[in-house]
């Protein structure tokens, strides 16, 4: 028997669908084909294709061909194309059901396994990363902190706390690959003597059926952690350092009409409001060689949904940090900010070639900064800016906030430093005195 | 200073580049007989290009004009079987509204019997269904068999088959300036290009007028008195998105708006009608576009907040005291030069027959006796004629997948390579179009901007490809944006107003278009 | 999750965030007012980036537009510019210029006489002022200098031989030639600002300058598409003239070019740092004028937000940014839907010829407002004492033709902010501001 041949796409009505999901004023009849949403598209050019082209096509009605184009897999949906746009007319809309009208066999198998994982699973981790598993990683990797020095003897995560006031998530990333990375998270609530819990069940921060353009699977991942935090009483479901983690459990919530009882909230601002209230002493003291550091705006974090507030919090707590003479914006930033090309799902989708083409104009930026360091709280900017830093050759390096707070603290221990170039591997280490756990 | 006269030679000179005169030149052609036919502007300028591209099943004259009709129906049938390509078979309904006339609609089905017009009720349920666009109020429906057919596409085909069949020769930009009548008969006819003042003469056995509207001006210049027609003047509009799946008519005795018709990725509504003095049309008007619409959006309610991107006119040449629009074959016999034939009155969808019956007696004067083969012979389809569909250019251009062809216009996506094609296939070894030519044979200008970007870019790229080689280059483009301007201004309001408030920036404040050449270049003062 | 919208409390709410919005509140920060700021992106998305204050009066070139304001006294008493004394136009001009150059867009500072700058098409265009990286292109034409016009592969509407076509006739030192643009060389389309961005990267630069090095044949001038940086685009143009060793300008190309995203991101970004409450690419969807305060209320991505403010300044330009609307039956203002004057119908809002030097009627309808640029009912009572209104929103000017679109934007933002602290008095205006 041969194998069965691979399931056709639809066929979908873009204009129609157009007509029937935009506002009126916003609708692709209103389009000046005036190109500013092409202009500010790093995904412009790939396959031939740009925003001005994906409505011009549609409103030709050559639905055939925007219905198979793999440059929905390219475009991140970061709507900077509708932002810039005089007639705010917004492309991501289509390109989310296009995403979603795609059989799930031929829609990039990164993006569509991960998304069954998060099904699977009632951690909803797309690294399959199961409920016990996480708990166990946790213990463990508390035990190692704790080994760290006498100081860190009070690090014990707490799970499935009832009451506490932050439900704290989690990118899967760090318990299934890098769970080194977990302790300086917890040094800094410890620090701040935050009330907080993770949770066994939804803890997981990632959603990557809202990439694959299924609605239900993205409300099914939803509906797992507003159950988590409602069973828990948490107050604030805390998003930690990932962009569309806190996207799509906000818009989703909305969007699905979710009984959430409690409020979502980032990091980052919690970052900015500790450093305000004393609680994070932080300092540039560590950077005395003047590192030059920057900083990406996630789009799903800053554009997509808190907007600049968001951005002037990511650069309050940057400069606390690096020292403000050290700071450097990328150009454009704040909500005008190119996304990295990591952004909707880009780094599992498979088209490498693609993305990092994306990545050029992120690259440029970076260069044309002069940094050395680019801070992301975002998992997907992490990634993304490395392997574009690696692939074009530029000599910055990629670090999270946490790891900086903690450097600057002086709690950051040695295994915390993988971020970290050589000229950062020796201030201030956190004093081991005795064995910590002993 | 007087230019040197050209002098061309050939059996037969068609003067009027519309559907009827590229209909003659294909006809004779096929008939083995040389052509020259020639236009004072470009092709389908007239009545042939300012029309809705209806191609009647022949319903909307069953009650004024049943000759007319089960003309419209025969020659309807027989340009979707041979020029498939030319003709979109999207069907059409019949629908009245309340407050219609109920006689009217209720002896349609019968009148549409007689004359051998397919047509079947539809419930208003199933109109509705067919056209989820259709008015609330409506109460009655039939389909026939209307279609939409691209005039453009029609004479670029039978331009190009001419030429391939005879080497017959489309000289636009020749207007007709008289007639050197000796002995009774046209001995050679005397032209100039309006644009470079440069005279030519043509010598020809036979001569045809196709010119329409134009034609008993045309006939007078030749003695001939006995050409009387009404000028009608007709306004449309064009939507930016396509409202409709087919053709929809009222069912009602023909009045203003009252026939939406799909072209392709947009619909036209129209059409007024009203007495003018003048073949050469005045623009479209702001009240034309309100009588249109007035009525219009009973039928079609979505057209009372849908995107206009232009309205344009035409003057249709409807034979005097005729009340119908049926057409005739002049042989001015008896009352002109022996060598002369008019053809006009007419309609598009009976273009062939009209061009058939013409080229029978141009061919039986020259004593050719090889029949008409134009209701047999398929029309071959022509890389020339395929630009002006909406889509293809864009569909051809993702086919081929080369990112290094750039987009020229953006609204209807046509990219350099068709650009430089249309150069290359237009050129009877004269000089490679201009601006507005290609718009004429593509969709260049045609889209939502209305030639707000594009008419810079085009320019550019025709520097670039040494078309433009001075200043007149600059010329041609203000050419062409005043040209679409007198079709956008009666629809400007809701988006089409932002569209040219831009367009009007980038061509005076960027572009400096309007202010006189060489103005501001020199130093003042 | 609360649905209760985030509340601001300012002196001066500006709505808009074209030229006179952004000028508006630059005035209004300098003058000490708490200020807010909010707009989507519109018609300055397109400029040229050329600062015009009056180029084309009755279809003549205008040389010296402060005595061409006289005359448009004379014959046009109704028009913005007429109505504004002839020292702060001068003035508010000075400030706007001065502030863009602090942000690194350096403006030439505003002369006598208009300038003519080379334009894509090949023609010349009369502007007061314009960026630093523009401002050879002036000298390099008056003296016809031996100059070498570059344009891209990839990059559309923007052809040096056309220039050369154009402007060679006068100008035999004129010549032109294309390249690929370092990093783009793959074919596809090229966009101004991609380019842009790309030579705020020093090594990108170099890789230019050198291509540029290799045909220069002895040019003491270069023409370049505007590509020169986005952010702080007069150190690309130090830098890259230095590369080359020949002096540098820009040609303005169409949308979407670069000039109209370098003003926006640097106002985005330097005008919060000095205080302004800006809510960035929104549109305020309601405006209530009280007896205590005015309050806007609009969306962010994030949900509702309120502006509370002493004095509303309405900068929401025409059709093209949504501060006009046109209907078949008429024209309107959306916000509040004050009276706006226009020509009877429809049929008279535009001639017959496009580009006819009488200009089309529709572009003179606008808002009415006194002599403090508060909007004025059709009985000529003040509409509101808490209302201003500036730039081309205004009724009796044709900025496109007059080439005026700066001008008008610039004085009337200065004068309307003026009147507006006027009536929000000395020190605060936000709990009960004087009445007008």
């Amino acid at each position: 028997m041969t194998p069965a041949s691979p399931a056709t796409i639809p066929t979908l009505d873009f204009k129609a669908e157009a007509d029937r999901l935009l506002p009126p004023g916003a609708s692709y009849d209103a389009c000046l084909a005036c190109g500013l949403c092409s202009s500010g598209c790093p995904a412009s050019g790939i396959d031939g294709m740009d925003p001005r082209r994906f409505i011009r096509m549609a409103m030709l009605g050559l639905n055939r061909e925007l219905s198979t184009t793999p440059w929905i897999w390219s475009c991140t949906l970061c709507q900077r194309c509708s932002s810039v746009c005089p007639m705010s007319i917004d492309v991501s809309v289509l390109v989310s059901l296009a995403r979603g009208n795609w059989p799930p066999e031929r829609r990039p198998s990164g993006i569509v396994r991960s998304c069954q994982a998060q099904l699977r699973s009632a951690s909803t981790s797309a690294m399959g990363v199961r409920p016990e598993e996480f708990v166990d990683i946790v213990a463990e990797s508390a035990a190692e902190v704790r080994r760290q020095g006498p100081r860190f003897r009070r690090i014990q995560p707490p799970v499935d706390r009832q009451g506490a006031y932050f439900f704290v998530n989690q990118n899967s990333r760090e318990p299934a690959a890098e769970p080194e990375e977990l302790g300086p998270l917890w040094k800094i609530l410890d620090y701040v003597g935050a009330d907080w819990t993770y949770s066994s069940t939804g803890w997981a921060a990632e959603n990557f059926c809202l990439f694959g353009g299924d609605d239900d699977a993205w409300r099914a991942v939803v509906e797992q952690r507003v159950a988590a935090v409602n069973a828990l009483g948490c107050r604030v479901w805390l998003n930690t350092e990932c962009g569309h983690s806190f996207y799509s459990m906000w818009r989703g919530i909305r969007r699905f009409g979710l009984d959430a009882r409690f409020e979502l909230d980032n990091l980052i601002s919690w970052y900015a409001r500790w450093i305000r209230e004393g609680r994070l002493p932080v300092n540039a003291d560590w950077n005395r060689a003047g590192l030059r550091f920057t900083v990406q705006d996630p789009c799903q974090l800053v554009r997509k949904s808190v907007g600049d507030p968001a951005a002037d919090d990511l650069r309050f707590v940057a400069r606390a940090l690096v020292g403000a003479e050290n700071f450097v914006d990328m150009q454009p930033c704040r909500g005008a900010n190119y996304c990295c090309g990591g952004g909707g799902g880009a780094l599992q989708a498979g088209r490498s070639g693609a993305r990092r083409s994306y990545g050029r104009r992120k690259f440029d930026q970076i260069a044309a900064s002069g940094a050395d360091y680019v801070l992301t709280p975002c998992h997907n900017c992490h990634s993304q800016i490395e392997d574009i830093g690696r692939h074009y050759g530029g000599d910055y390096r990629v670090v999270h906030f946490w790891t900086l707070i903690c450097l600057s603290l002086g709690i950051l221990g040695e295994d915390e430093r993988r971020y970290l170039g050589p000229e950062l591997a020796g201030p201030g280490l956190p004093d081991r005195g005795d064995d910590g756990d002993g | 200073m007087a230019m040197a006269e050209r002098t061309l030679e050939t059996e037969v000179l068609i003067i009027g580049a519309g559907v009827t005169g590229s209909g003659v030149m294909r006809d004779l052609a096929l008939r083995g007989i040389h052509c020259l036919l020639i236009d004072q502007g470009d092709i389908d300028a007239g009545a042939s290009g300012a029309n809705h591209g209806l191609l009647h099943s022949g319903g909307r004259y069953v009650v004024s004009d049943p000759a007319t009709a089960a003309e419209c129906r025969r020659e309807g049938e027989l340009l979707k079987r041979l020029a498939p390509h030319c003709v979109d078979d999207c069907g059409g309904l019949f629908v009245a509204f309340e407050g219609d006339d109920p006689d009217y609609a209720a002896g349609f089905g019968a009148r549409c019997r007689d004359a051998g017009i397919p047509c079947r009720p539809l419930t208003p349920a199933q109109a509705r269904e067919r056209e989820p666009a259709l008015g609330e109020r409506l109460v009655s429906a039939w389909a026939v068999p209307d279609a939409s057919v691209d005039p453009f596409r029609l004479t670029l085909c039978n331009l190009a088959h001419a030429r391939a069949l005879t080497g017959s020769g489309y000289l636009p930009h020749t207007r007709l300036e008289g007639f050197d009548l000796r002995h009774g008969a046209i001995h050679s006819v005397l032209c100039r290009d309006p644009r470079s003042g440069e005279p030519l003469r043509i010598r020809a056995r036979q001569v045809v007028n196709a010119t329409g509207a134009w034609a008993m001006a045309v006939a007078r210049m030749a003695g001939c008195r006995g050409v009387r027609l009404d000028c009608v003047k007709g306004t449309l509009l064009i939507t930016a998105s396509r409202l409709t799946h087919g053709v929809v008519n009222r069912l009602r005795p023909p009045a203003d708006g009252d026939i939406l018709v799909p072209g392709g990725s947009v619909s036209l509504l129209g059409t007024t009608s009203d007495r003018v003095d003048s073949p050469d049309a005045a623009p479209p008007t702001v009240a034309e576009v309100d009588r249109n619409l007035a009525e219009a959006v009973t039928m079609v309610p979505a057209l009372a907040d849908a995107r206009f991107i232009r309205a344009f006119s035409g003057v249709r040449p409807v034979l005097a005291g005729s009340g119908g629009r049926g057409f005739h074959l002049f042989d001015h016999d008896g009352d002109g030069p022996s060598n002369l034939a008019t053809i006009t009155g007419g309609k598009l969808t009976t273009f062939r027959l009209m061009a058939q019956r013409t080229a029978d007696l141009v061919a039986r004067r020259l004593g050719v006796d090889a029949p008409c083969r134009t209701a047999d012979e398929p029309l071959p389809e022509a890389e020339a004629g395929r630009w002006t569909e909406p889509g293809y250019a864009p569909r051809r251009w993702y086919a081929r997948g080369d990112t290094a062809d750039p987009i020229l216009c953006e609204c209807e996506m046509v990219p350099a390579s068709a650009v430089d094609a249309i150069g290359r296939q237009a050129g009877n070894g004269d000089a490679p179009p201009d601006l507005r030519a290609i718009g004429v044979r593509s969709r260049v200008g045609k889209g939502s901007c209305q030639g707000a970007f594009c008419s810079i870019r085009v320019t550019a790229h025709l520097y670039d490809r040494g078309v433009y080689r001075d200043r007149d280059g600059l010329a041609r483009a203000r050419e062409f944006v005043e040209h679409r301007f007198r079709g956008v201004r009666p629809v400007l309001w809701g988006a089409q107003m932002p569209q040219a408030e831009l367009a009007e920036a980038l061509h005076r404040g960027l572009m400096g278009l309007d202010l006189p050449d060489g103005d501001g270049n020199g130093e003042e003062g | 999750m609360s649905g209760e919208p985030r509340r601001h409390r300012v002196q001066l709410a500006v709505i808009g965030s074209g030229l006179a919005g952004c000028a508006a509140a630059l005035f209004a920060l300098e003058r000490g007012l708490t200020t807010a700021q909010v707009g989507h992106s519109g018609a300055l998305a397109y400029t040229s980036g050329h600062l015009d204050l009056l180029g084309v009066l009755d279809g003549r070139v205008v040389d010296d537009p402060w005595s061409a304001l006289g005359e448009l006294q004379r014959r046009q008493p109704g028009h913005p510019l007429a109505r504004i004394a002839p020292e702060t136009v001068r003035h508010a001009f000075h400030r706007f210029t001065a502030a863009l150059s602090s942000l690194g867009i350096g403006y030439t500072t505003p002369g006598d006489r208009n300038l003519r700058a080379p334009t894509p098409a090949g023609t010349v265009k009369p502007t007061l002022s314009l960026p630093c990286t523009m401002a050879a292109g002036v000298t390099a034409a008056r003296e016809r200098s031996a100059t070498l016009v570059v344009d891209f592969a990839g990059l559309e509407g923007f052809s040096a031989r056309q220039l050369v076509a154009n402007l060679g006739p006068r100008w035999p030192g004129l010549r032109c030639t294309r390249l690929d643009f370092p990093g783009m060389e793959d074919g596809g389309v090229l966009y101004p600002e991609a380019m842009a961005r790309a030579l705020e990267v020093p090594a990108t630069r170099e890789r230019l300058a050198g291509r540029i090095r290799a045909v220069l044949e002895g040019a003491s001038c270069v023409g370049l598409p505007a590509i020169l940086g986005i952010h702080r685009p007069d150190r690309v143009h130090r830098a890259l003239q230095r590369a080359l060793g020949a002096t540098l300008f820009e040609v303005p190309t169409m949308p979407p070019g670069v000039a109209g995203i370098r003003l926006q991101e640097a106002f985005e970004q330097a005008l919060p740092a000095r205080g302004l409450t800006l809510v960035s690419r929104q549109k305020v969807t309601r405006l209530q004028l009280g007896k205590e305060e005015a309050t806007l209320q609009l969306h962010d991505s994030y949900g509702p937000l309120e502006i509370h403010a002493g004095a509303v300044l309405l900068a929401t330009g025409r059709f093209l940014s949504g501060g006009l609307v046109a209907d078949r039956d008429g024209i309107r203002e959306p916000l509040l839907d004050l009276p706006v004057q226009q020509p009877p119908g429809r049929d008279a809002w535009h001639r017959d010829d496009y580009l006819a030097p009488e200009g089309h009627p529709v572009n003179g309808a606008g808002i009415r407002c006194d002599r403090w640029l508060r909007p004025l009912n059709p009985d000529g009572r003040v509409v509101h004492p808490r209302l201003f209104a500036a730039g081309i929103l205004l009724a009796g000017q044709d900025w496109v033709r007059q080439r005026c679109g700066a001008g008008v934007a610039i004085a009337t933002a200065f004068a309307a902010v003026q009147a507006a602290a006027r009536h929000l008095g000395p020190g605060d205006g936000d709990s009960t501001p004087n009445p007008g």
